[in-house]
């Protein structure tokens, strides 16, 4: 059986093809202004490395915040949608059968959510109104920085110190950076403070929800190493469930649900 | 039939005009909290309107508000101050929370009206002496109200206005109780609609209204499944766009326990020779308000009640930002009900709310309570 989950995240659209139940494409896109296309060009794409058609896909899921735009909306026509704590939460079971607690950082949400061994969301928290416990933030601060977002993690990794980072709000955080930088605090050690106040942020959250030792970081900024690194520190665990390819949980999971559906 | 209620609310101020124009005599009271006691004023042919905001962004209360007062006392306040309640005779306030009581102090500071009155409802109703000192903060408040409309308050008025609000709360319950149904014959919105009006007309038209609406809605059906069966939880609520948005997404709101509706009309007045104290008893024994439920928490046995009966599957707690008596009160809530197998998702509110953000988290809410296993 064939089916497909579609990921419309705020900043970048995923696709995932499976065949029972196995990744037989992937790709990825940003969305930009007009999602509904960039939608239809990426799961073209996903389809031809498939070497498959439209036809060939029995079931497709839509999650994500702007999942309406591909809902039983040709082409693409989902015809299943879902949103993205059931999503994320079935998909990072696949990969890891362990994992009881699934952290989602995208772009514009960061997600906590507490699920049991069938993938089943049990409680989930979201981040409210503030934009501090997402990976946009990081983004803003590389700006500043001058150096590039995938550069940053590494980059936090060489830190010698810690620095504290007192701004809640991402906005009033990035003109704290510009006065770290002009107390000529090092670079390493700014992208590690953003990374720790975002990490305490999420950890804050997820400790609402009740946080369990087996915990599986995704969306774009588990890429992030210096992210990584922090969340562990804030969390007090030596080992994350890290996969591979941590933007595309989200749309493995819808994927599973239409698999699931069938 | 359930049309009127959401004509009233949506045209409130138009309302009263019509009202005054039509009750040469009448008075008509603005008030802030649901502790005021609106018998007094019926028996004085006095109209009660309740102020509420209006779900705008504002500037105008920057001056006169902190800012870490609660949005919707400042929603309140800004009312007053775009002229919207030009019309009012008096407003007053029962002591309920500081907040409130801030857009009340700067009402009367910055809307000039010819009567003013601050009632002090006591906060421990669990004392003893609670009951007494009530009966007696009510006889010097209808003192009060005979001095500025020169005319006595007899006990036949005083039996009127219990009457008559007796009567509205009743028939409130009445329909509410039809919620109870399987598929219930009212959405959510509607009942909301239904009672937060009540505290904007007349309640004698606005009886009038639920007693025509009774007669039809043992036949009616809503053009839409059920879906979940959900309670609603939190201080005062008229967010129409929120229910709105959550009744389209496969959900019903069966009950509440709100400011703006169960509490208000739960209980009623019960005959007794001495009108004050029975009307003393009457706010006395009503659902808390958090900012009087203490040493005992009355309201969880009182909540867990009304979501048993109405069957729920599912309770939003919905916080008004910088609501601290409600913000108290909610890890007992929540952990109350999820002893009893009713999930809860709590929202922080501010007057004005992104709607999509919500709808993420109570689709994933949703999701969650489901019976449908995507799993």
């Amino acid at each position: 059986m064939i089916t497909a989950g579609i990921d419309m995240g705020a900043k970048t659209i995923k696709v995932v093809i499976l065949k029972d139940n196995k990744i037989v494409a992937q790709s990825i896109i940003l969305g930009g202004f007009d999602q509904r296309t960039a939608a239809e060009k990426i799961f073209s794409e996903a389809l031809e490395k498939a070497k498959l058609t439209r036809n060939d896909i029995e079931d497709i899921t839509a999650t994500g915040m702007g999942k309406k735009e591909i809902y039983m909306h040709p082409p693409i026509s989902a015809n299943n949608e879902i949103t993205e704590v059931s999503a994320d939460s079935r998909g990072a079971t696949y990969l890891f059968p362990s994992a009881r607690t699934v952290i989602d950082v995208g772009a514009e949400e960061g997600r906590g959510i507490k699920c049991d061994d069938k993938g089943k969301v049990i409680d989930f928290a979201v981040n409210e109104k503030c934009a501090a416990g997402a990976g946009s933030f990081t983004e803003a601060v590389a700006r500043a920085l001058e150096v590039k977002v995938e550069e940053i993690g590494d980059l936090s990794l060489q830190s010698k110190e810690a620095v504290a980072m007192n701004a809640q709000c991402a906005v009033f955080a990035e003109s704290e950076v510009v006065s770290l930088v002009h107390a000529k605090t090092s670079k390493a050690d700014i992208a590690r403070a953003v990374h720790d106040a975002i990490a305490s942020r999420i950890s804050s959250m997820v400790k609402r929800i009740g946080s369990e030792k087996e915990v599986c970081p995704i969306g774009g900024a588990a890429k992030n190493k210096g992210f990584v690194d922090s969340l562990k520190r804030a969390l007090e665990l030596d080992k994350l469930l890290i996969p591979e390819e941590p933007e595309f949980v989200g749309a493995i999971g819808a994927a599973l649900i239409s698999a699931k559906n069938k | 039939m359930m049309e009127m209620f959401q004509e009233w609310y949506d045209s409130r101020h138009e309302y009263v005009k019509e009202w005054k124009k039509k009750n040469k005599n009448g008075r008509v009271m603005g008030y802030f909290c649901t502790y005021v006691p609106e018998e007094i004023l019926y028996a004085a042919n006095i109209l009660p309107v309740r102020i509420l905001g209006s779900h705008e962004p504002q500037d105008v209360t920057e001056p006169h508000i902190f800012g870490m007062y609660c949005p919707f006392c400042r929603d309140c306040l800004a009312q007053g101050l775009k002229g919207r309640y030009d019309y009012l005779d008096g407003v007053m306030i029962a002591q309920s929370c500081i907040h409130i009581r801030q857009a009340f102090t700067s009402w009367q500071l910055h809307v000039p009206v010819s009567y003013s009155y601050y009632l002090s409802m006591p906060h421990n109703l669990q004392s003893k002496h609670a009951r007494p000192y009530l009966a007696g903060e009510l006889a010097a408040f209808k003192k009060s109200i005979e001095e500025w409309t020169g005319e006595k308050i007899s006990d036949a008025k005083l039996d009127e206005g219990i009457e008559l609000m007796n009567k509205n709360r009743r028939l409130s319950k009445q329909i509410y109780e039809t919620r109870k149904a399987d598929n219930p014959p009212l959405t959510g919105l509607e009942a909301m609609y239904l009672a937060v009006s009540s505290q904007m007309v007349d309640k004698k038209e606005h009886s009038q209204a639920m007693e025509a609406a009774l007669k039809k809605l043992p036949t009616r059906k809503l053009d839409r499944e059920t879906g979940a069966r959900l309670m609603i939880i939190g201080s005062e609520d008229d967010d129409t766009e929120f229910l709105k948005m959550v009744e389209s997404v496969g959900a019903t709101f069966v009950i509440d326990d709100h400011c703006t509706g169960t509490r208000y009309f739960w209980n009623e007045a019960r005959k007794e020779k001495d009108r004050l104290a029975s009307i003393a008893n009457r706010y006395i024994d009503r659902p808390a308000c958090p900012t009087k439920d203490w040493p005992d928490r009355t309201r969880l046995p009182h909540i867990l009640k009304l979501a048993k009966d109405y069957n729920v599957q599912g309770a939003i707690i919905m916080q008004q930002k910088f609501c601290d008596p409600h913000e108290l009160d909610t890890p007992a809530i929540q952990n109350m009900l999820k002893e009893n197998n009713i999930p809860t998702l709590f929202l922080e509110f501010d007057v004005t709310v992104p709607i999509g953000q919500f709808k993420t988290r109570v689709e994933a809410f949703l999701e969650m309570i489901g019976e449908e296993d995507l799993f």
